[in-house]
């Protein structure tokens, strides 16, 4: 017998017990302020973020939060066929961010290649501030029906606490995490 | 092999250490209860991701069969495994076709649980462990003293000399962000190498046939990402029937374990990427004998947190490795005995049942009565340690004799009062650190009689 039906089997074999699933979570009414709680999530897990009025005022501040590094969009990426390694700072777009912690979440549609928004030195993400959602309920409420062939919720840069609790950031992802709003 | 209580002092001989320790998991306790009590809905989170659970175990049978049908539709190769033998070989099957001198890993505590490690090792194949603390343990020779924390157990010290002897790094630089960058630079020659990537899983979708993985350092994605190969490796238990559930767990989890408001990384591995080859291994391992059994399944409801370890006033005085497990704590001390009653039938009585354990369980697992219900269990199939059950016995004929017990009672408080010489000496484990109590001049019940 196969281990798959000897595994079916040993749970075929067990008294049914009927319990129903408790349904969707309903989140309790949280907060007004998306937007000003998606900042405050954001600085929380060690992320930048630069609220700008138009392109141009983002560009100016990104050029001072990275002064002599090399930016590249996805497309650039794409299409100058870059080695995703020697990028030093990727911008990127996020379909949504979740205001109770911060995260964005990428699709592997808009990415030039999954590993990318990982291997990059850093990483800058422009999501529009009208797509910032609560909670992570209306979150999976958004993506409903949308599967991704990978996708993430991505909050903040690389962390790691693993040598005697102490914070340091740039593990093995990105060692900063930029989020432009539009 | 020493038991708990051997191992636990071996560990607090180490005073400062054993202080930094209790300190440090009570720190990461006191992050959790404070984001936990930021959202109002704390309480219903618990209690809907326990419903949750409940009812896929209950449905666990129909569940596998949905994921496995979506998952192989979206081009992922599925697997079933019984124990833990041969998920191992499974894994070494997919190597073996690949190639490669290394393979890089991300945690996963069922490859801990089935000691895939040790038995790659012995088939020639070079296992990188990439989590930093599981990395920092593997130089060492060690084991994850932590499921979430793995090198909880070592100062930067102790790190800043094994990083010394295996990266080079200068002698006695002890600085976490230095060495951090040194690891690095060190697996990222890795990540670009190998062919195969293995990662856990977390939580398993039925509905979509994905699964997620959640980490801080991105460590689990640089491997996928980029190895020709990736094999996940789960136990039958992480299923969850819906993806809006995820809302649910991932609410949860972090916040959970270390006080954090979600992972810095919760990837949704739905398909393979083009010319991706992507393996999912299924594994019982006890799973189902557990399932079985009426007062222990509920610990199959385990999202592995370890909000349990930090909170637990025995595990954080006595370190991750004085339990002998891959998954140490109270939730490791409920999980133990079902793989091995004898072997671990110290663990259940590792525990004051106390039950802060249950208290801060993001999935309301019952764990301190389980501990008790595993006591009940293992005495009866007599596995005690043979004082455990003479004292039991010895109380058991004292308690059920009144006389006795008053005479007891009247000898013990002459005794201290007396002689407290018989107590005080390092034959009864009661002085061990402490001092006895004064006894008082009557008892209770005489007390209770006499009083006007």
């Amino acid at each position: 017998m196969s281990s798959r039906s000897e595994i079916f089997g040993a749970i075929q074999a067990l008294e049914k017990r009927e319990i129903d699933h408790p349904g969707d979570f309903k989140s309790y009414k949280a907060t007004q302020d998306v937007v000003g709680d998606f900042k405050n999530s954001l600085s929380i897990v060690g992320a930048i973020c630069v609220d700008a009025e138009n392109k141009q005022e983002a560009a100016t501040r990104l050029s001072e939060i990275y002064p002599d590094l090399l930016r590249y969009t996805s497309h650039e990426v794409v299409s100058n066929g870059l080695d995703l390694e020697a990028i030093d700072v990727l911008e990127i777009d996020g379909m949504f961010g979740v205001s109770e912690n911060g995260a964005i979440w990428l699709s592997d549609q808009f990415l030039p290649n999954r590993v990318a928004p990982f291997i990059c030195q850093h990483l800058v993400i422009y999501v529009a501030k009208s797509e910032i959602l609560a909670t992570l309920h209306e979150a999976y409420e958004r993506l409903d029906g949308n599967y991704a062939d990978f996708g993430l919720f991505l909050s903040g840069p690389s962390k790691t606490a693993d040598i005697e609790q102490s914070l340091v950031i740039g593990a093995h992802g990105a060692r900063s995490l930029t989020i432009v709003l539009v | 092999m020493l038991n708990h209580a051997e191992a636990s002092e071996k560990f607090i001989e180490d005073a400062e250490r054993t202080t930094w320790h209790d300190e440090t998991l009570w720190f990461v306790r006191s992050k959790r209860d404070k984001v936990s009590k930021l959202l109002p809905e704390w309480e219903a989170l618990r209690e809907q991701a326990s419903l949750i659970k409940d009812h896929t175990l209950a449905n666990l049978g129909q569940y596998l069969e949905e994921f496995e049908s979506n998952a192989q539709k979206n081009g992922i190769k599925v697997h079933w495994a019984k124990d833990a033998q041969e998920h191992n070989e499974i894994v070494l099957s997919i190597i073996s076709k690949h190639g490669g001198k290394a393979l890089v890993k991300s945690k996963s505590m069922l490859t801990e649980e089935c000691h895939l490690n040790d038995y790659l090792t012995k088939k020639g194949v070079e296992v990188v462990d990439t989590d930093l603390g599981e990395r920092i343990v593997q130089f060492r020779n060690e084991v994850p003293s932590h499921i979430v924390l793995p090198a909880i157990h070592l100062k930067k010290e102790d790190v800043g000399e094994t990083f010394h002897e295996f990266l080079g790094t200068p002698k006695g630089n002890k600085d976490p962000q230095f060495l951090t960058e040194a690891a690095r630079q060190h697996l990222r020659g890795y990540f670009l190498g190998a062919n195969v990537a293995i990662t856990g899983v977390n939580f398993a979708v039925a509905e979509t046939g994905e699964f997620v993985v959640c980490t801080n350092e991105g460590n689990a994605d640089m491997g996928a990402h980029l190895a020709k190969v990736h094999i996940a490796c789960m136990g039958i238990e992480k299923m969850i029937p819906k993806r809006k559930d995820l809302g649910v767990f991932l609410r949860l989890l972090a916040r959970s374990a270390t006080g954090q408001l979600i992972t810095t990384y919760s990837s949704h591995f739905a398909k393979p990427r083009e010319g991706q080859e992507m393996h999912i291994v299924l594994v019982d391992n006890g799973r189902t004998r557990q399932l079985a059994r009426d007062e222990f399944r509920n610990s199959l409801k385990c999202i592995r947190c370890a909000a349990c370890f930090n909170t637990c006033p025995v595990y954080r005085r006595s370190g991750g490795h004085s339990y002998h497990q891959p998954v140490a704590g109270p939730i490791g001390s409920i999980l133990a005995p079902n793989f091995d009653k004898s072997a671990n039938v110290d663990l259940p009585f590792a525990s004051t049942l106390c039950g802060s354990c249950s208290n801060v369980c993001p999935v309301k697992i019952n764990i301190h009565e389980q501990l008790w219900f595993w006591r009940q269990d293992l005495m009866k199939d007599g596995l005690a340690p043979l004082g455990k059950s003479l004292s039991m016995k010895g109380m058991a004929f004292v308690f059920s004799n009144p006389t006795i017990f008053k005479m007891a009672g009247y000898m013990g408080r002459l005794v201290m009062r007396f002689a407290p010489f018989i107590v005080n000496n390092s034959l009864n484990p009661w002085f061990k650190q402490r001092e006895m109590p004064e006894a008082p001049k009557e008892s209770f019940q005489s007390w209770y009689k006499n009083r006007k």
